[in-house]
């Protein structure tokens, strides 16, 4: 499969910078995939996770609570001022030395996107 | 000529100066890394964000949208956004962009225009609340303790978008300083609002023809609020950067100041002493000759 390059940015840091075969993200209008070769498109985002896959695997998921994303010239841009990596999150808890802070901005997080869809 | 006790007095007072600024540099350069380290981790995040805001603007050259220019009005009210430290002691930065703010507003009252100000940062405030009178809209200060929280760029967005969208604003101006390294800063205005495109009109071919979901005007009306409180928050970032490096290097001036003021002082003190004993001397001897 051939690959295109995904940057995930949010004010504290670059979060991910990768090529990749595939990334599902949750559109404002509805969850949609993105491939090489994709036309420029840009839309925003509603609360939900990003589903990244290299070699058909999902290698990381994030938790955002919104955004923009932008894709021209086999660069997706997503722009997000909240995201978690849910891989880290749940690899923390099982090996229980749980970092509390994490925990207790995923439950943050999770009620706000709860809230949001209850909302909407 | 001082009495040596002056002079050792002098010396002692200058050396305890030295210590004080000597500390300064050491905080300001501890401060500085932290600040700089902060202002670099937002910088992509502010580009892209600029660059696709820059480019949708392109793309919208033609229609009016909500955060274009309203071409119907002539007189302006400007409002100018001043970031500057909360402390003096950092050698020309307050200094400058008090002189680059009050040139701005001077330029557009004289082109028939209206000022309005919101100050962050004591300094600033300070010496212009009596230039700019009863135009002070706002005033924040004490930001950076212990961070500066995206809340405040975020409350001063929703601020200027409320007076843009109620007309009593037609330009919004934010002066800041950029930081390009611990010794070079320069003083900057960046224009929030309106929004219009670039002159870059050799370049149009580049332009992308954006696919939008859910509708052009949506994303424009989303993502422009969300582009405002950004570029407000790193210019807070690089303006605490700004500062602290220049605290540093005017620190370090200082004590390096201090230090050949101490060598001369006591070169002075040495000889003077020496001259002192050296007359006693003469007077002795010739006493003694004379008897």
């Amino acid at each position: 499969m051939k690959q295109f390059k995904l940057e995930i940015i949010s004010p504290n840091a670059i979060v991910f910078e990768k090529e990749i075969d595939l990334v599902i993200l949750p559109g404002s209008e509805g969850d949609f995939g993105i491939l090489k070769d994709h036309m420029p498109f840009l839309t925003s985002l509603r609360v939900g996770i990003v589903y990244i896959y290299l070699e058909k695997k999902i290698i990381e998921t994030f938790l955002v609570t919104g955004g923009i994303v932008e894709v021209s010239q086999n660069r997706c841009s997503l722009l997000t001022e909240e995201v978690i990596n849910t891989n880290s999150v749940s690899s923390k808890s099982k090996t229980e030395e749980s970092s509390n802070k994490d925990e207790i901005n995923l439950k943050r997080l999770k009620e706000k996107a709860l809230e949001k869809l209850y909302y909407t | 000529m001082p009495s040596l006790k002056d002079l050792r007095n002098r010396i002692s007072s200058v050396r305890s100066t030295k210590k004080i600024t000597s500390a300064m540099k050491m905080v300001a350069a501890a401060k500085l890394k932290r600040a700089q380290d902060n202002a670099e981790k937002t910088r992509p995040y502010a580009r892209k964000m600029s660059e696709i805001v820059n480019s949708l603007v392109e793309n919208n050259k033609s229609k009016e949208f909500k955060f274009s220019e309203k071409k119907t009005k002539i007189s302006r009210n400007i409002l100018l956004i001043v970031c500057s430290a909360d402390r003096g002691l950092c050698g020309g930065f307050n200094g400058s962009i008090i002189k680059f703010s009050k040139k701005l507003s001077e330029k557009i009252i004289n082109d028939g225009g209206q000022v309005s100000y919101i100050f962050v940062g004591k300094k600033a405030y300070q010496s212009l609340q009596r230039f700019c009178g009863e135009s002070v809209l706002d005033f924040f200060s004490d930001i950076a303790n212990p961070s500066i929280k995206f809340e405040l760029a975020s409350s001063i967005r929703d601020k200027i978008l409320e007076l843009f969208l109620n007309d009593s604003m037609d330009e919004c101006h934010l002066i800041y300083t950029e930081f390009k390294s611990a010794i070079s800063q320069t003083v900057q205005s960046l224009k929030l609002l309106p929004l219009n495109a670039l002159d870059t009109s050799d370049n149009n071919n580049s332009s992308k023809s954006y696919d939008f979901e859910p509708s052009e005007e949506e994303i424009l009306n989303e993502i422009i609020p969300k582009n405002i409180a950004i570029q407000i928050h790193t210019a807070l970032l690089e303006n605490l950067a700004s500062e602290q490096g220049s605290r540093m290097t005017a620190m370090d001036n200082a004590t390096r100041n201090a230090n050949d003021m101490i060598d001369n002082l006591t070169l002075f003190y040495n000889r003077s002493r020496q001259a002192l004993i050296t007359k006693e001397l003469i007077e002795i001897i010739s006493g003694a000759e004379a008897v």
